[in-house]
């Protein structure tokens, strides 16, 4: 069993089938978003064409493309022959350059839809927690603002701030929300990792955080789910100004 | 301590439908107990053989754990969760199984390592913590099950000892829409709304519009109920525990 390899969860999300719209594009961002989180390990054989295509819902022939594109970023190199296939491999370029090029495949659009559905589900989670929960259910949320006040690295940050709002969800006791927030961590958490390598930001951040937390336990429903709203928007503002710097 | 229905019958039908939905945990409970007694009889063997458990040795839990998800009414998700630190090769682990939409049974596979997943330290869970701290069985829940199931649930679970330390936690998971499944008919018998909440006043299980599962009864201090095991009344509410599960029978008085 490789249980410490892998998080079912999140796996399961990897090769679940994107939309019907399926695109190069999205694939390419599945797969190295999921490198990128460490989901994908370095080294690891990723399933052969055909098993992967069918899982991911898309023609053999994106999924050709889509393998091009990832073995151009360097994400992935491909090896002919007995036990040839697909490898992930993490290439010796900095990890900042790597989420650039990430950012790239975001138009501005895309990102301000990102930030708008991520604040629609973070606020209306913030106002139903306001109404549903009692003090022991807002542990969780403590300690990981605690938590992000003190991580090093911008991955454990990036990281903590998606449980944050998966946790907010859970608070709100929405089997619902929380699976939508949890999907929505995977595709924004690789790259909140670009804004959250600034420690004055990442201050900024847990700060929000608990005062979130603060208007939840007092029950104050706007206020809750006002600031849940502008600390996630105001992060993609971040990430939009990242993406029009590039 | 299943309390046989036809005993209490003729007092009176609420004390008759707490008894009836203590007796349907209490068989989610026969299961749990029955994980840790398998669980306590394997580290005894792997002690006895003198040297420490390794995650390997835990598949001998699979049969009983598969019997278990395949017989158990309610139990959607089964298994031992160890104590940090009780297993030779790994920090933590748990030989967690769940049975699927399509009815299959199958692993969870957690990644458990810090430095990947924001999720990898469970002894901060209700189902975990509550069992450890009190050494008592427990019922964690209603919550959202997002490390294991991603369902609003409920988990019981019973610590299990091994040698006189604590090793972990044996548990079991209702999703709560069976529970409801398992329960509403008997709300529903009632002369009035009723609903049961458990000690922090969150509602389990309602046949109250006004009232839905998720929602907070506050006010009553139903962890005094429970402690007491008597029925009790505030505010225009008659409020009757469930014997030996900690959840409390709401009702218009």
């Amino acid at each position: 069993m490789r249980q410490h390899e892998t998080d079912a969860g999140a796996r399961k999300a990897v090769f679940s089938p994107v939309d019907s719209r399926a695109r190069v594009d999205a694939v390419v961002r599945r797969i190295g978003d999921a490198i990128e989180l460490g989901l994908l390990a370095d080294g690891e054989q990723l399933p052969g064409e055909s098993e992967l295509a069918g899982r991911l819902g898309v023609s053999t022939v994106t999924l050709r493309e889509a393998l091009m594109a990832l073995r151009q970023q360097g994400l992935v190199t491909t090896r002919r022959g007995r036990g040839g296939g697909s490898f992930v491999s993490l290439p010796e370029v900095p990890a900042d350059d790597r989420l650039k090029s990430r950012l790239r495949g975001w138009s501005t659009e895309e990102l301000r839809d990102l930030g708008d559905h991520w604040a629609a589900l973070s606020g209306a989670a913030a106002r139903l927690a306001a109404r549903r929960t009692e003090p022991a259910d807002l542990e969780p949320l403590h300690r990981t603002a605690g938590e992000l006040a003190v991580a090093g690295d911008a991955a454990a940050r990036s990281r903590l701030y998606g449980r944050f709002h998966v946790e907010l969800a859970a608070a709100a006791q929405s089997a619902r929300l929380t699976r939508e927030q949890v999907a929505l961590q995977s595709e924004v958490g690789a790259l909140l990792c670009l804004v959250l390598a600034d420690d004055a930001y990442r201050e900024e951040v847990a700060e929000r955080h608990r005062s979130v937390v603060s208007a939840v336990q007092d029950g104050v429903r706007e206020t809750a789910g006002t600031l849940a709203e502008r600390c996630v928007s105001e992060s993609t503002a971040r990430l939009v100004a990242v993406r029009l710097a590039l | 301590m299943v309390v046989s229905p036809g005993a209490t019958v003729a007092t009176d039908p609420e004390t008759w439908v707490a008894a009836r939905v203590g007796g349907a945990l209490e068989a989610v409970f026969a299961a749990v107990a029955g994980i840790r007694a398998d669980t306590a009889a394997l580290l005894e063997r792997v002690a006895a053989e003198g040297r420490r458990p390794a995650s390997r040795d835990l598949a001998a839990l699979r049969p009983g754990l598969h019997l278990r998800l395949r017989h158990g009414e309610l139990v959607s998700g089964a298994g031992f969760v160890a104590a940090p630190g009780l297993l030779a090769d790994v920090p933590a682990w748990l030989e967690w199984w769940q049975t699927g939409a399509d009815g299959a049974v199958r692993p969870l596979l957690l990644d458990l390592d810090p430095g990947r997943s924001a999720y990898s330290d469970y002894t901060h869970w209700d189902w975990f913590a509550l069992p450890r701290d009190t050494g008592r069985r427990a019922v964690a829940g209603p919550y959202v099950d997002y490390l294991c199931s991603d369902e609003y649930s409920l988990t019981l679970s019973q610590p299990v000892r091994s040698r006189g330390a604590f090793a972990g936690v044996a548990a079991a998971d209702v999703y709560l829409r069976h529970f409801e499944a398992a329960v509403l008919p008997l709300l529903r018998g009632l002369p009035g709304p009723a609903r049961l909440v458990n000690a922090r006043g969150r509602v389990a299980a309602s046949a109250d519009p006004a009232h839905l599962a998720g929602s907070l009864t506050k006010g009553p201090d139903f962890g005094g109920v429970l402690a007491t095991g008597r029925p009790g009344v505030y505010d225009g509410l008659r409020l009757v525990p469930c014997r030996g599960v900690p959840l409390v029978l709401v009702l218009a008085a």
